[in-house]
């Protein structure tokens, strides 16, 4: 194809594509605050139990991780929907080949999902310590062996010539050059949307601006912002780190097609929207405040640069499964009825949501007036 | 027209000596009775918070707060997790039929999960700021909760009843002449009271469990958590309705013409009236005082009533898992003439795990036509298993009874191979029946094989049913 994507593809098929990808980036945005802040908490639990007392960021987490947990995995039911409609035989056959090894996602994700619930508990908090990091690291590793397995599962779908091979084997694992790294830059990228996530919360709750007490950041070290600066400048150096060595795992082929016409001008903007945030949060660091206007600057970075990772992921997997020859399948499904009855539910719903945020906000919360998040450390 | 190509070859997972089957099935009645719990429970609520704002009930908003705890506890996780796990298990036992119903009714599923959406943001909303809220405000969330689960039942049960009771979609392949089939109405009234009274069970359970009640104010708050189960009354009459709408074959399997389905749904309609009974005697009249183990071994007998439903409306799609489309293992219905001639096995690309262990090629193609055809429902050994079928059968039974399987029994598909293939599978099962010797020759007698394919002529490519073969092909 020699336009970028969506553009080169026929109609229903870039329909459906987009969708996929706009639901997927969606999904994304839960699913990088539950990783993230799982290991977060985890690593936070590890430090001691003073430093969790100072850190707002870890207060906040603990509370709310199960509902994003909650919002992670219904948002992930759309993507899971239009992937099937794209790339069907490759899922299915992906999921069929890891079988019990690939569906014990679920369990573990039960488990993890009840963990948090259990981190948040008077139960535990009655508790010695030493639980509060054991619950936290099982999280982390919960969710890690999830990340772990959604990989493994999205490289076996690109590699139709292994699946005879692995099948026969009766190999419940599947092993890729590509595997770690690309986990690596998966997880590496959840960092920076956390901390994008949780400035906007401390923002909007009006914690991590008066809710830390002066001396006790002064001597646990780092104050909110610079901790959020420091949790995203991690995550993208880790990330293009990982993204890096990724890349060197590709055929050259498949690096031609990712750097063509096809998804270089998403790389183009990809590596401006990395730009873009890691210059906010160094500037943020330096401060040690984030004003409205660089919160504003890195979160747009962060969704451009999201959708861009998103478009990318997708260009990778295009150069081993032909979107194209599926182009007849996907015009005859979107000739199928109820097309307006989705758009029309998906707006009433929408406003649903909205109205029953701004019912509980004008009940519990008065307006905000704070412009900076935080001016201590 | 039917396009859809006869067949199409995935990996082929082995659950060991349990049926493929037991496994969704399990699982599907978990779900179901979580879900219905949960959507039952938005119901309930918002009964009780609208009886709390009229002065009719001075316990229900303290108990309703406790209620949607145990909801988002039980609901927001095992339900929704169970929910995805329907989806990869299906996946898992059957990724031809859950692909179609992906590609006919993607619309459907998604505007179904714009309410999930909604489900999920009003039910957390209302678990996190509930008790500091207005009462207003309380009944607005509740409203949207409740409606927002309620729709989302509306949504999977047109797709549900849809495997049954294709309707006109069978036609037309029209979405809504699908969604909305003859089973959709009776199915869905069935689900909701079911669900009423599943809430009105756990509300029950849930009284006695929580502390900072006295017995007087549990007496009266399960007098009014029971009150839905009234609608239990109108179960007879919509469970014959739905009856009526199953297709005559598959009613007579409930009526007597399979034991299993006529046993399981016996326990669904016995485990229901003794519900019912117990509700209107005890619970409603309040002439007993129900304590938390009864109300548990009610709750009990709610999840058996909702298994044994399930297990029949799963059971009675035989030998389809689409309705006169598509046949349990994933064969098409329209493509069993093709397969007869070319051979199922023929274009399989997944070599068999266990190659070496068979002595010859034939038990091999015996092997590969078994996973293909028969392994969805049956093991070769363990539950359900094809060699203690055929134990008894003589040789030449057991090639009479695989050519013309959908005469054997009804609710098996039609054999959809060549003959020898047919002479594969009966070649593995005799050498499975004699301990799996390590030297077995190979069959291929030309007269053998010309009595199987007149076999196979005889019975004709369509379902062994009289009413369903007389139905035709799919246009």
């Amino acid at each position: 194809m020699n336009a970028a994507l969506p553009f080169g593809l026929p109609g229903a098929t870039a329909f459906y594509l987009v969708l996929y990808l706009a639901t997927f980036v969606v999904h994304m945005m839960f699913m990088h605050y539950v990783l993230a802040g799982a290991t977060y908490l985890a690593c936070g639990r590890l430090l001691g139990k003073a430093r969790c007392a100072a850190c707002e960021w870890q207060g906040i987490l603990l509370d709310w991780l199960p509902f994003a947990t909650g919002l992670a995995i219904t948002a992930g039911v759309a993507p899971l929907l239009f992937v099937q409609m794209l790339y069907g035989r490759e899922f299915a056959t992906a999921n069929l080949l890891l079988s019990h090894r690939w569906m014990a996602i679920l369990p573990v994700l039960i488990v993890c999902f009840y963990l948090l619930y259990l981190q948040k508990s008077a139960w535990i908090s009655r508790r010695q310590w030493v639980w509060r990091p054991l619950v936290a690291v099982a999280v982390c590793a919960g969710f890690l062996f999830i990340a772990l397995s959604w990989t493994e599962n999205h490289l076996l779908m690109l590699d139709h010539a292994a699946w005879p091979r692995l099948y026969e084997s009766g190999s419940l694992r599947y092993e890729s050059p590509g595997l770690l790294p690309r986990l690596a830059a998966w997880f590496f990228l959840a960092f920076p949307s956390l901390a994008i996530e949780l400035a906007w919360q401390g923002r909007l709750t009006g914690v991590g601006i008066h809710a830390v007490p002066q001396p006790t950041a002064a001597v646990v070290g780092l104050s909110p912002v610079r901790r959020l600066a420091l949790t995203a400048g991690a995550g993208l150096v880790g990330c293009v780190t990982a993204a890096l060595l990724y890349w060197s795992t590709l055929s050259v082929s498949v690096r031609d097609a990712v750097a063509g016409p096809l998804a270089g001008p998403w790389l183009a903007i990809l590596c401006g929207a990395v730009a873009v945030q890691a210059a906010v949060w160094f500037i943020a660091a330096i401060r040690g405040r984030l004003s409205l206007p660089l919160l504003f600057a890195a979160t747009g970075g962060w969704i451009v640069g999201l959708v861009a990772v998103a478009v990318v992921r997708e260009a990778i997997r295009l150069s081993a499964v032909d979107l194209a020859a599926s182009a007849a399948s996907h015009a005859a499904a979107l000739r199928i009825g109820g097309l307006p009855v989705f758009l029309v539910f998906a707006v009433l719903n929408a406003a649903a949501i909205a109205w029953c945020i701004y019912v509980v906000r004008m009940t519990t919360h008065p307006p905000m007036k704070d412009k900076v998040i935080d001016r201590g450390g | 027209m039917n396009d859809m190509p006869p067949l199409e070859y995935f990996p082929v997972v082995d659950v060991g000596p349990l049926m493929k089957g037991l496994v969704i099935g399990g699982l599907g009645i978990f779900h179901v009775f979580l879900a219905q719990f949960a959507i039952g429970g938005g119901m309930l609520l918002c009964y009780l918070q609208w009886l709390h704002m009229r002065g009719a009930c001075r316990l229900a908003r303290r108990f309703a707060d406790d209620y949607f705890k145990v909801l988002v506890l039980v609901s927001f996780v095992l339900g929704a997790v169970t929910g995805v796990a329907m989806w990869f298990t299906s996946i898992q036992v059957s990724p031809r039929t859950i692909a179609t119903m992906v590609r006919e009714f993607h619309w459907v599923w998604a505007t179904e999960w714009t309410f999930f959406c909604l489900e999920v943001v009003a039910g957390y909303l209302f678990y996190r700021y509930g008790p500091r809220l207005t009462d207003p405000a309380r009944l607005q969330l509740l409203l949207l909760y409740s409606g927002a689960s309620w729709m989302s039942l509306f949504w999977i049960n047109g797709i549900l009843s849809w495997q049954l009771t294709p309707g006109g979609w069978l036609e037309s392949h029209d979405v809504w002449a699908g969604f909305f089939n003859p089973g959709f109405l009776p199915s869905l009234i069935f689900r909701t009271i079911s669900a009423a009274a599943i809430a009105a069970l756990a509300a029950c359970v849930l009284v006695n469990a929580v502390g900072g009640f006295s017995r007087e104010e549990r007496h009266e708050l399960v007098a009014v958590c029971a009150r839905p189960l009234v609608a239990m009354l109108a179960m007879p009459l919509v469970g014959a309705w739905y009856l009526a709408t199953m297709p005559a074959d598959s009613r007579g399997w409930t009526t007597g013409g399979s034991v299993p389905m006529t046993l399981f749904l016996t326990m669904a309609v016995g485990s229901s009236t003794l519900v019912g009974l117990y509700a209107v005697v005890a619970i409603l009249r309040q002439r007993l005082y129900v304590n938390g183990a009864t109300a548990t071994l009610l709750l009990a007998l709610a999840f058996a009533a909702t298994a044994g439903g399930e297990f029949v409306r799963e059971g009675v799609r035989k030998p389809f898992t689409i309705r006169e489309y598509l046949y349990s293992n994933s064969i098409a219905r329209d493509g069993i003439g093709q397969l007869r001639q070319r051979g199922c096995a023929t274009d399989d690309p997944y070599p068999l795990r266990d190659a070496a262990a068979y002595p010859n090629a034939q038990l091999a193609l015996g092997a590969k036509v078994f996973r293909v055809q028969c392994s969805v429902c049956h093991t070769l050994e363990g539950m359900n298993a094809v060699c203690e079928l055929a134990a008894t059968w003589s040789i030449d039974q057991r090639r009479l009874n695989i050519a013309q399987l959908q005469r054997t029994k009804p609710f098996m598909p039609p054999f959809a191979g060549t003959p020898a293939e047919v002479e594969a599978v009966v070649q593995l099962i005799g050498w499975i029946r004699a301990g799996r010797p390590p030297d077995w020759e190979e069959a291929h007698d030309a007269a053998v094989l010309a009595q199987i394919g007149r076999w196979l002529d005889e019975a004709g490519t369509g379902p062994g049913d009289a009413r369903l073969a007389a139905t035709g092909p799919l246009r």
